[in-house]
């Protein structure tokens, strides 16, 4: 089977071309066109902005991507296309553009839920016991998925108010660090942890970490930060990479211990993490170390794999389609939808 | 106008519940305040009180979430984070035309001040939400402005202003 995927669901246009042959996955192209820097001046992803450079990009992405891919058109077999969750103005760019290719080139098209994409870029080349837990988190999205199958699955968990991914965005904004705040904030909580001089540590909460049900908030814990910023006298580089520090473990318990209960309350055998937060080093780590220590097995994506990607998006397709491929007239049925919800 | 403290999240969680039986529909609620001031927790006692059952998430990444709502005449709850809007065209290209002034809808936008100039929702506000009267009142600039912002304005309006005091103490302003 061959994929022509593509995704445009927030800041990057992305185009990949998937191949199997003999039963073996191949991503054998993955362009990602970012627009980090043009939205870096305004704080955080400028819908209109975005959606003029989706329309600007997609068609030389997807071109390149099938370049590179050495695939024709006649040679795909199925195109796959992010529908949600994600920008209204962004996602429509590729919905569109996957709707017109395949009534153009007689190709039926699928809509794929950019949750499980996430989560599905683990199947690459890996030999996955079942059920998983995945924890997926971005800017948009905290969630825990137990995963039964490769085309089975439910949330079981999920945040109550902002995303990991947004409270680092916010943190950094009070502690006037500029957006996107994850690389920041985990850049300078590293240098914090590495110091010789002693770090301060800021005590923040560890909001629901108690609870019973496998949900997380993290307004509150912003929150917590700007009244320590109130209180305290943030002095120079130094008080600030420590409160990174602090602000970034907090985080990361909550998310460990989470997960971990989730995994045993529902007999993991394999524990995955994915998203854009999956690339913070931290968190990797300490959820590594806890998932060996009860003994199972861990994946997280390769780090081209964890921020958006049109690959991810080939990738869960190919397990949808091995299942029930889409009829020609499929995309009829496909609407972009921002609050696309996995259940 | 009306203004309260509140003590906790919890409190100005209960306050806005209180506030929603007050709601008839198709009023549009312009949140101002800054980061941490309460205008998540507001709008979480608000879509409880309207009978919102789904769990009420940051709407900052989709910018606009909306949810099935059950209370009299009010079956859905808008609601919108524009901190990334720069203006009302921005509104109209997210979809949230189809919900502001939707009389079975409320709608709740955060950092409306980012849309609506505060300026311009004093004085209708001010005006009793009397759309022609304020449109008269206007000066050639501020015609300007409004003209931008016409086609999804909000005509029954509320502003409620959010302020940090000490502690976990906060200031809402509600003007109508």
């Amino acid at each position: 089977m061959n994929i022509l995927a593509i995704e445009s669901s927030c800041d990057e246009t992305s185009a990949a071309v998937i191949k199997e042959i003999n039963g073996v996955l191949n991503v054998a192209s993955n362009i990602v066109s970012s627009q980090i820097d043009i939205h870096k001046v305004y704080g955080g992803v400028v819908p209109e902005v975005a959606a003029r450079h989706h329309v600007k990009n997609i068609i030389p992405v997807i071109m390149e991507a099938m370049e590179i891919g050495k695939i024709s058109q006649e040679e795909i077999d199925l195109i796959a296309v992010t529908s949600g969750p994600g920008l209204i103005t962004s996602l429509i760019v590729g919905v569109e553009t996957a709707k017109s290719l395949g009534v153009a080139w007689q190709k039926p098209v699928l809509q794929i839920n950019h949750m499980y994409a996430h989560l599905a870029a683990n199947f690459l080349n890996n030999q996955i016991n079942f059920p998983a837990l995945a924890l997926v988190v971005s800017g948009g999205h905290t969630e825990l998925i137990l995963i039964e199958d490769y085309n089975k699955f439910k949330k079981i968990g999920q945040t109550v108010d902002d995303a990991a991914g947004e409270a680092f965005d916010k943190v950094a904004k009070l502690l006037g660090l500029g957006y996107p705040g994850g690389p920041v904030i985990s850049a300078r909580a590293e240098i914090s942890r590495k110091s010789k001089v002693e770090s301060r540590k800021f005590d923040l909460p560890r909001p629901m970490i108690g609870s019973g049900d496998f949900n997380f908030s993290f307004s509150g814990l912003k929150t917590a930060v700007l009244y320590k910023l109130k209180e305290i006298d943030i002095k120079n580089d130094q008080d600030i990479n420590d409160m990174c520090a602090s602000f970034e473990q907090a985080v990361v318990d909550v998310l460990v211990k989470k997960t971990i209960k989730a995994a045993k309350n529902f007999s993991a055998k394999t524990v995955f993490m994915a998203g854009g937060v999956a690339a913070n080093k931290k968190l990797r780590y300490e959820l590594e170390q806890a998932v060996k220590n009860i003994g199972l097995d861990f994946f997280v994506p390769e780090f081209k794999y964890c921020t958006d990607n049109a690959g991810m998006i080939g990738i869960a397709a190919y397990y949808l389609a091995k299942e029930k491929m889409p009829d020609m007239d499929n995309w009829k049925n496909i609407k972009a939808d921002p609050n696309w919800e996995l259940e | 106008m009306n203004k309260i403290i509140t003590n906790s999240e919890k409190e100005t969680y209960q306050f806005a519940k209180d506030f929603s039986a007050k709601l008839k529909g198709g009023e549009t609620l312009c949140l101002i305040g800054d980061l941490g001031a309460g205008k998540t927790a507001f709008t979480k006692g608000l879509a409880s009180g309207l009978g919102v059952e789904k769990i009420i998430t940051s709407p900052t990444f989709v910018l606009m979430k909306n949810y099935l709502a059950n209370f009299g005449h009010i079956d859905k709850l808008a609601h919108i984070d524009a901190y990334r809007l720069s203006n009302g065209k921005d509104l109209e290209v997210i979809g949230a035309s189809d919900y502001i002034n939707d009389k079975n809808c409320v709608t709740v936008i955060e950092w409306a001040d980012r849309v609506y100039p505060v300026k311009l929702l004093d004085k209708y506000i001010k005006l009793n939400c009397h759309l022609e009267k304020f449109i008269e009142n206007l000066t050639s600039e501020e015609l300007e402005i409004f003209n931008r912002v016409r086609d999804i304005w909000p005509k029954d309006c509320l502003e409620i202003n959010f302020k940090s005091l000490e502690g976990d103490e906060r200031e809402i302003e509600i003007k109508k």
